[in-house]
Parts: C-alpha cells; structure tokens; sequence
C-alpha cells in the first residue's frame, strides 16, 4: 500500500490561491483505507474549502484507484460538465494518482497529500515502510527482511555500530533491521546466508524514471526496464554535464 | 575582487580570457597533470579540471587542481552534484580553500548510466544551481547551507555551465539568468558550432542584461576527425554542429588540419561576438593541440604570466 498523509490546509490554501472553483479528487483504494483521501475526507476537504471561501464545483472517486488512467479517463469524461466549472482539481490521492489526473484534465491541478511509503499496513492506525522499490529484491538472503529499507544507511553487509538497545541510533523507536536479520536467519536455519559478502548493489535498476512496455517484450528478446531507452556508448566528446546538452 | 584567481583579474582587466580543460588521469600519477600544466600553463589564464568526466571514474579533480596549483597555473575546479551529497561538497570548498584554489565550475554532472560505473547509485542532493548558491553563501555570508557559520574567507570565483543550443532553445537564456541570478560570476558554454544561433542567443542574453553581470566564456572543441565531428553530430544532444562544418571535414586532406582550422575561425567569428569574454578550449583527449590553437586564433601572448601565487593566498 502507498502511504500518503494530508498537507496542512494552510499549504494547501496556498496552493490554491488565485484559484475560485476547485474540483476534488480521491482514491478508492490506499488513500481511502489509509483515511488520506476516502469519501469522509473528500467531505471535510470540501467543507474547509468553502470555509475558506471557495467553492467545491465537484467531487470524484474513481471506481478503480485513481492511478488506473483507463477508469480514472472514463470517470473525468463523466463529471465534464463539473470539471468545466472548475479552475482548478485537488487530488486526495498519491502521486501516481495526481499525476494521473493532471494529465487527463485542462486545469491545473494539484496535489493534496505528500507520498511517503510503500508500506505493510498493520492495523488501520499503524502502517511501516516495507519496501523502496530498488528492482533487485534481496529478501531470499535476508531472512525475509528488508535491509535495504529498513537499515537507515540501507546496509548490505549486517548492522553498523550505532545499535543501542536492540534499537537503531538514527530512530530509536526502530528495531535494527540487521539485528532482526540476524535472528531470523539463525531461526530458519540459513545463518551461512549472513557470511555471504554481498557486492555493491546494480542501482541501475532504480533508475527513474522507470517504464514497463509490455508490447516491446519479444521484439527485443527482454522487456523494457530502468528506461526505455537504449544506453549509447560514452564518445569522446561526451565530457562533464556541459556536454550532452547538460547544462550541467 | 572576489577571489583574486588570476582568471578573474584576466577578465575585470578586461582582456579575453582563454581557459583550457584538462582531463585528469584514469590512474595515481601525478605526472600526467604536471606534463599537461608545462604544456598549456603559458596559453591559457586558467586550467579547468572535470570531475568524473562522462562518470568515468578519474583522480579527483581536488586533488588534480592542487598539483597544476604547484605547477603555477591558475585551476578551475570542476565541482558535479552526482557524486556528493551536501556535506562532501562543503567539505571539498574548504579543502580546495586551503589549497588555494580560486576559481570553481558548478556542473550538474552526467548521469552515471554514461560512465564506467553505470550501477552506482547518483546523488543530486542539490543541483547546479543550488550548488552555485551555496558557495556563494558560503563566500559572501560566511554561512554552510545550514547556517552556521564558517570561520576565515573561501574566496571563490564563482562559474557555471550553460547551454546556448539544447532543446527547448527559447529557454536557454531563462536558464541563464537563474544561475546569474543564484550567483555566478562567470560562465563557460557549451562548444559553439553554430555561429549564428550563439549570436542570436548572445543578443537575447544581452537583452536580458545578463553580461553586466556575468564574464561568459564561450567553449569550443577542436575537431579531430571526420569521426568525431559526425558523432558529435548524431549522438550528442545539445551539440549544434552546421553541415557545412562536416562537410569541410569530410572533404579535407588532413582532418586535424582542417579540424583546426576550423576551432581557430570559430574562436575568431565568437570574439567579434558583443559580450563574449573569453573562449574555453575543451580538447577532449587532445590537449596537446591548443597552444596551437591559441596561437594561430592570435590569443598569444597571453595577457600577464599564469606562473606565480596569485593574490590572497
């Protein structure tokens, strides 16, 4: 699940100034069950608004999450002629969602929550940051766990030396991802997992931003992945950010 | 005076400035900068270092600019944001402070998919623009980008790069004067191919008042081969390169002949050009052909000696 909370309404206000009549946005899937832009939040969202005085020409929420252009297309057709009243759309959504939006409506648009994580949700009051989307997944090594999201420093190779009481020095609310490692692994019974040296890591694949075509797969013998494009040879004249159309 | 580099006295003297680029060694021997200071130290004001060039690993261009500081040249220090986060480019200002060095060239630096180690993780913690910003704190206010203080003077002449040919071409000058406007004292371009269209943008530049308050250097590349210049052409964005000019180079007898001559007439068009100060030689793998180059575009002698301390040192 993504994880996003709600600016403070008086950067959104900001945001928004200068504009009259705004159209609000949310999603049915991580921003309504993490209460960041469901119906209820729509509705106080809309009632601050006008407080404010604004006015709300509309809501939407997509029956699919916003995020999915080919429902969120088909449902910002339906509400034209609410859109069209509007100088503006707010989204209660990620950024994925609001991005989405922006690019199907004439208006500016804007985001009403900032995108934290890619979490675990435990409980609808408490949710943890599972995964960084890193391309190269090494929990078959690590007992499950993630050190690249969990270790603050992102370590390859086990803790560092800032462990205090069974908590990271960094966030000491915080297990040591290393030290939960660690323990796993000894329960599972692949210790020998943890004297592997692990190499530098490929961040090639992180590299954003990243697309997926589908279609390409075949033609080429692999699918697009970390860019679509092919990467050409360094040249000589390639020198410093000045030279490839870098200003650098 | 801001720094007292000799390249800043070179320019608020008012000559045209000549800098050069060298490109430090994919290895720990000194003696490649020392051969390349003897050979460019008398034709040029300034001596810029890359940093990292095209992500290809290279002997730190702190270090590089220390060693052509003991050969008596006058070091630009080329400073990317891929490679360093916040406190290690801080940290670098001052080191290169107590080195002596004056002079520094905020760049972004190219993506490391370009270089030798294309699965290294970049950092861009800050961009070019806010790096140009944050010496220029850091000299006039004393103040870290966190606003403590910092003790004794780094004084810094202050450069960045720009781009008067890539796409979207109207946006180009716009782009300047934010980094005019972040605090850059001078600024080496992109190589001029297109003589007409750096005119055209030079006016515009002009127009927004810029030159008043920025030196702006304008770069060119020596051509070596009908190779070079054709791939330059096809695959570096941001480059503007006339078909006339591949042309000529396909039809020359001796290519590096004619590839000079051609960087000589361009240096010579460019400095009629109101408000070009000086002209940036980047020799890519070639150094060793500017002091001719300098010499025949009638640059020579240059303006007073780059051996010698330069003041506040």
């Amino acid at each position: 699940m993504i994880i996003t909370e709600q600016k403070p309404l008086d950067e959104i206000l900001a945001i928004l100034e200068g504009h009259e009549s705004v159209f609000l946005v949310g999603c049915p899937i991580c921003a309504t069950t993490w209460g960041t832009g469901g119906e209820p939040q729509l509705r106080q969202m809309k009632a601050a608004l006008e407080a404010a005085g604004k006015r709300c020409v509309g809501t939407l929420m997509p029956e699919e999450s916003t995020c999915d252009q080919r429902t969120t297309r088909l449902m910002l057709r339906r509400s034209k002629e609410a859109l069209e009243q509007a100088d503006a759309v707010l989204v209660l959504a990620c950024g994925a969602g609001t991005q989405t939006v922006a690019a199907l409506v004439d208006v500016p648009t804007y985001p009403a929550n900032n995108t934290l994580y890619l979490a675990r949700l435990q409980s609808l009051m408490v949710s943890d940051e599972r995964c960084r989307l890193c391309g190269e997944c090494v929990l078959a090594e690590t007992g499950g766990i993630c050190p690249v999201t969990l270790c603050a420093k992102g370590l390859a190779n086990g803790p560092c030396g800032g462990y205090r009481d069974g908590k990271c020095e960094v966030d000491g609310t915080q297990d040591c991802a290393w030290v939960l490692i660690y323990r796993r692994l000894h329960e599972l019974g692949q210790e020998e997992r943890f004297q592997v040296i692990r190499e530098p890591k490929d961040w090639s694949k992180a590299r954003h931003p990243r697309l997926i075509d589908k279609r390409l797969e075949g033609e080429k013998g692999e699918s697009t992945k970390g860019g679509a494009q092919p990467a050409p040879s360094p040249g000589p004249s390639q020198r410093e950010g000045k030279r490839k159309g870098g200003e650098a | 005076m801001k720094s007292g580099s000799h390249l800043e006295k070179v320019l608020t003297a008012g000559h045209f400035a000549v800098t050069a680029e060298l490109g430090p060694p994919k290895g720990g021997d000194a003696g490649v900068i020392r051969h390349g200071a003897a050979m460019l130290k008398d034709v040029c004001d300034a001596l810029n270092v890359t940093d990292n060039q095209t992500a290809v690993v290279r002997m730190s261009s702190v270090a590089a600019c220390a060693i052509l500081k003991q050969e008596g040249v006058d070091p630009v220090l080329q400073m990317t944001c891929r490679d360093r986060n916040r406190l290690a480019i801080q940290s670098d200002i001052l080191g290169a402070s107590a080195l002596g060095i004056r002079n520094i060239l905020c760049l972004t630096g190219d993506h490391q998919k370009f270089g030798n180690h294309p699965t290294a993780k970049n950092v861009h913690d800050i961009d070019s623009i806010q790096l140009v910003q944050m010496v220029k704190r850091m000299r006039d206010e004393r103040k870290f980008d966190c606003g403590e203080e910092i003790q004794g003077e780094l004084p810094f002449f202050i450069g960045a790069a720009a781009n008067p040919f890539a796409d979207p071409y109207e946006f180009r000058p716009i782009r300047l004067a934010k980094k005019v406007k972040a605090g850059a004292d001078f600024i080496q371009s992109q190589a001029v191919f297109n003589v007409e269209k750096f005119r055209d943008y030079m006016a515009r530049v002009r127009d927004m008042g810029l030159l008043e308050k920025v030196y702006f250097l304008a770069g060119v590349i020596p051509v070596k081969s009908v190779g070079m210049i054709r791939y330059m052409k096809e695959s570096v964005a941001g480059l503007d390169i006339p078909d006339e000019l591949v042309r000529r180079m396909e039809n020359a007898e001796k290519a590096r002949e004619e590839g000079v001559r051609i960087c000589v007439e361009l240096i010579q068009q460019i400095r009629e050009i109101p408000g070009v100060r000086g002209v940036h030689i980047m020799a890519v793998a070639w150094e060793s052909i500017v002091p001719r180059i300098v010499e025949e575009a009638g640059l020579l002698p240059r303006p007073v000696a780059s051996t010698g301390p330069t003041q506040g040192e």
